[in-house]
């Protein structure tokens, strides 16, 4: 297409600096895109680099992984880009996964609602004995050999897998905490019980980290998963309450497993030097 | 040789009963060194050791001049290796690009734009730039190699293992492959491992056979050729001394083995070679 009049040569060296004002530019812009002749003007004196530039931006907007809603949660929180993208891998934070936890305590929220007295207080037991375990399962399928196909790479990789699995069993702790406290808000008879869960679940998740210095998460998440039931319900068989473990005594020691758990985990790198894979 | 980029000494490796590696010493320099060897052989054991994701039992090990077995030594090798596993797994619902940038994030690639760049710069050497955007479970098996084979070379690696590369290639891909690798300049230590003589033959500067766990050969690949000197000759049938023969296209048996005194020599080939040296300590060892 041709046109009758050309854009002033003065005017093409300062659009190519960047120093014309907005509106000029604007103006020039709208001539460039219909005039072959000041295009070629142009095209020589404008730098390669700023050219490379825009073209990357435009091959990286391209190529931008598509997100998905639990990333985008992710980058709504705050949380940096590249964390992000390590933990969308991991099975335990998918989108069924939260949905399979909520369904499960939505159910046993239900059951609660619908019972009294003795049958009440036991739906509550299985509720804080299964609320304090869903963060165990959920680390014990974050990260590990035989768990993340990727392992054998990632092994490899400068990054340790300890702080790999750290930085996803801490995501799928946040968000099973989140959900089962939604869930717990709806509990019959709202007391200071519908949180009993919340420091077991922390305990049983560190004990399961600090268990897995020596042996698979797996293996770890199961010896932990049993110690709990057989404890809780050992309590409840010996005291003659339901809810013995949930009680101030069973707190505090579920107070003692974190501290030692954080202990192991804080010694970890002395602990399994020399073993470079599990 | 120039100094060795990588030193083993005495390595031994058990799984339960097995035994897979029984003190294994060579040392490894600049380049690149081909592993040859049947299936069991113990290539895969040794190549996940200088890969820094196994732990030998027993013996010395070192890599780059550092010791895997010191945490923050273990670290500097990792931050110069690049390593493309036997199988190696992927997140199938990831596309390639989003596989690679993975990978280069455990690579502590962290800043988004350079990392992308770079995640680039690898799809574009084994020509995957037209799948990138590909989910990891649409592509063949020959993309999915090429896909493991890019995040080895993020970061233009000092130390590459890679374990059977060529495996699943086809013959262009091949070709390409080895472009891509002997391009690589001269410092650059590269170890693979495959069953494709030929790729031995066409790019490795040493080449080192394995057997039952043990170094069975170390040298070059004409070394290895030699071995089967005056031991390849072609015949009307079948010949009474030949451990191998077949019928080649245009007729004429191929004979490899102890050659009668009036065989029709030709010149042997690097398989000619691993072939006599595997098979003659299969043969000793039947013989004992």
């Amino acid at each position: 297409m041709t046109t009758t009049w050309h854009a002033d040569p003065a005017a093409l060296a300062a659009y190519v600096e960047g120093s014309l004002d907005d509106v000029r530019a604007s103006s020039l812009e709208a001539h460039l895109l219909t005039c072959d002749r000041c295009r070629e003007g142009i095209a020589t004196s404008t730098a390669a680099d700023a050219i490379d530039h825009v073209w990357g931006s435009i091959v990286d907007t391209i190529d931008t992984p598509h997100r998905s809603a639990v990333e985008r949660l992710l980058l709504a929180l705050r949380v940096p880009e590249h964390l992000a993208r390590l933990l969308v891998a991991t099975p335990s934070l998918r989108l069924s996964w939260l949905v399979a936890e909520a369904l499960a305590l939505g159910f046993a929220v239900i059951a609660a609602n619908g019972t009294s007295g003795q049958d009440e207080e036991l739906v509550l037991f299985l509720f804080l004995v299964v609320a304090a375990l869903l963060p165990v399962a959920g680390v014990a399928v974050a990260f590990g050999p035989g768990i993340d196909p990727t392992y054998e790479v990632a092994a490899a990789a400068p990054m340790p897998a300890d702080r790999l699995l750290l930085i996803r069993a801490a995501a799928v702790l946040a968000s099973s905490v989140s959900i089962t406290a939604l869930a717990a808000l709806a509990l019959p008879d709202l007391d200071a019980i519908a949180a009993a869960w919340l420091l077991p679940a922390l305990g049983l998740t560190a004990a399961t980290l600090a268990l897995g210095t020596w042996v698979r998460p797996l293996v770890a998440a199961a010896s932990v998963a049993l110690t709990w039931v057989l404890f809780a319900a050992a309590a409840a068989v010996s005291t003659q309450d339901r809810l013995a473990a949930f009680r101030p005594a069973g707190q505090v020691a579920c107070l003692a497993v974190i501290a030692a758990s954080a202990a192991v985990l804080a010694h970890r790198h002395t602990l399994s030097e020399g073993r470079i894979v599990r | 040789m120039s100094a060795p980029t990588v030193e083993i000494h005495d390595v031994r490796k058990r799984f339960g009963r097995t035994t897979a590696l029984q003190g294994v010493t060579f040392d490894v320099a600049a380049g690149i060194t081909g592993l040859l060897g049947p299936n069991g052989a113990g290539k895969t054991t040794l190549l996940r050791m200088m890969a820094t994701v196994l732990a030998p039992d027993d013996g010395r090990l070192r890599l780059l001049s550092w010791d895997p077995q010191v945490a923050d030594e273990r670290l500097a090798i990792r931050r110069r290796l690049g390593y493309m596993p036997q199988e190696p797994g992927f997140h199938r619902s990831f596309t390639a690009f989003e596989f690679v940038d993975y990978v280069a994030i455990l690579k502590e690639m962290t800043e988004r734009r350079a990392r992308h760049d770079e995640v680039r710069r690898v799809l574009d050497l084994v020509g995957l730039e037209g799948v990138s955007g590909r989910k990891i479970k649409a592509l063949s098996g020959g993309m999915r190699r090429r896909v493991a084979l890019a995040q080895s070379l993020l970061g233009d690696p000092d130390l590459l293992v890679l374990d059977e590369p060529t495996a699943g290639l086809d013959p262009e891909q091949r070709l390409r492959f080895r472009e891509l690798v002997s391009d690589r300049t001269a410092d650059r230590t590269v170890i693979l491992s495959t069953h494709q003589t030929e790729d031995v033959a066409a790019l490795c500067q040493r080449v080192i056979v394995m057997l039952d766990g043990q170094v069975l050969f170390e040298g070059t690949p004409r070394e290895l050729t030699q071995v089967a000197d005056g031991r390849v000759w072609l015949a009307d049938d079948r010949a009474a001394g030949a451990r191998l023969s077949w019928r080649t296209a245009d007729g004429a048996h191929r004979n490899i083995g102890e050659a009668p005194s009036d065989a029709d020599l030709v010149a042997p080939t690097l398989e000619d070679g691993y072939l006599l040296l595997v098979g003659d300590r299969a043969f000793a060892e039947e013989a004992a």
